[in-house]
């Protein structure tokens, strides 16, 4: 998956909902995304966007000892992430009411 | 259980500390994102995943991409590059002080900066090319000896260039000299302090001292140099020995 500015964005909204719902660490959260269908990216982008994320105060991270190999880091969504996480629902509800209109008036109308 | 990595994510990773210190990021943070991508990397390998399924196809992109995120330490850039900088200087300015007063012309306390400021950019310029790149260790060795051949290079040139040119010489004197000493030898031990380090006070003192000592004994010329050599360099290893194993204890 190319990360244009875009689909970053959607990316980042659909890590906030998965975080909110449950605490979860790196490789996890990308078997999630995984699992919804971002079969095409590569799983260690969502690092860099989970640093952003963490410098903004949206989510925070406790390190946790695993039964097998280093640490692991989980992520848990702060109040101003749920804040984002409202904001990213309301802008995509509106892009996406409004693109399915345009491509059911136009597109279908005229094919 | 302790499981281990493949050999490819093991150097991935390995590049990626390398590419973000010499990108001058702060060590903590360095060492963040590599137990997490480390912790992803085995978990991924268990279930069959190839590394380019989690870093993409370009190391290297992906690399820029985490270090885009992290802030530039500048107190340990500056701090890696006063180090050298004071060290090659300290080095020199002890080895002359030992053999006599100091007397430096104008170009070549000039050209001491310049080349010790070309060379610290190199290194760090250097650094980061190769962790980004997929060199195989031999061609790795031969960039690196290039590099440490640089200021050889430099050094000799500037020694010929000294010699023919002239350029107003500055005598320090028996005073001068011992005044200079002294403020290089604060300035180590502050330097030392700071960082926290003793690397330059062992690296100063081994690369000096012993010539000067065996100097003094009846020793022939070549056994002095062999002997020197061996016990600087010999020492320095040592050094770097005993400190890395006192590290990993911590």
């Amino acid at each position: 998956m190319s990360t244009t500015q875009m689909l970053k964005g959607i990316l980042n909204g659909c890590i906030l909902a998965i975080i909110k719902n449950k605490e979860v660490y790196g490789y996890e959260l990308a078997e999630k995304l995984e699992s919804y269908g971002f079969q095409s990216f590569s799983e260690g982008t969502i690092y860099p966007l989970l640093m952003r994320m963490q410098k903004e105060e949206l989510v925070t991270s406790t390190l946790k000892k695993s039964t097998a190999g280093p640490r692991r880091k989980y992520y848990s969504l702060t109040p101003k992430g749920e804040i984002e996480l409202k904001k990213f629902k309301k802008q995509w509800d509106y892009l996406q009411t409004n693109v399915n209109r345009v491509l059911t008036n136009e597109v279908e109308k005229h094919s | 259980m302790q499981v281990e990595l493949s050999q490819k994510s093991k150097s991935f990773l390995e590049n990626l500390r390398v590419y973000l210190f010499s990108s001058g990021k702060k060590s903590d943070e360095i060492e963040e994102i590599i137990e997490e991508l480390e912790s992803h990397l085995i978990e991924a390998e268990q279930h069959g995943k190839p590394i380019e399924k989690i870093i993409g196809k370009s190391p290297k992109a992906y690399m820029e991409m985490v270090s885009n995120e992290m802030a530039i330490d500048f107190r340990t850039w500056f701090q890696y590059i006063v180090i050298i900088i004071f060290g090659a200087f300290s080095f020199s300015i002890f080895q002359d002080i030992l053999a006599g007063t100091l007397s430096y012309s104008i170009l070549e306390i000039i050209g001491h900066i310049a080349i010790t400021g070309i060379f610290t950019f190199l290194i760090f310029l250097v650094f980061k090319y190769i962790s980004s790149n997929d060199f195989s260790n031999m061609i790795q060795v031969v960039i690196l000896s290039l590099i440490g051949l640089v200021p050889v290079g430099l050094f000799f040139g500037l020694h010929f260039l000294n010699k023919s040119v002239e350029t107003p010489i500055i005598e320090f004197g028996q005073t001068g000299s011992l005044t200079i000493a002294a403020i290089t030898l604060l300035l180590i031990i502050g330097i030392s302090l700071w960082a926290k380090t003793g690397i330059l006070i062992a690296i100063v003192t081994l690369l000096t001292l012993p010539e000067y000592l065996l100097g003094k004994t009846t020793l022939i010329q070549e056994t002095q140099l062999i002997l020197s050599t061996i016990i600087s360099f010999g020492g320095i290893g040592l050094y770097l020995f005993i400190s890395s194993i006192l590290t990993k204890d911590r």
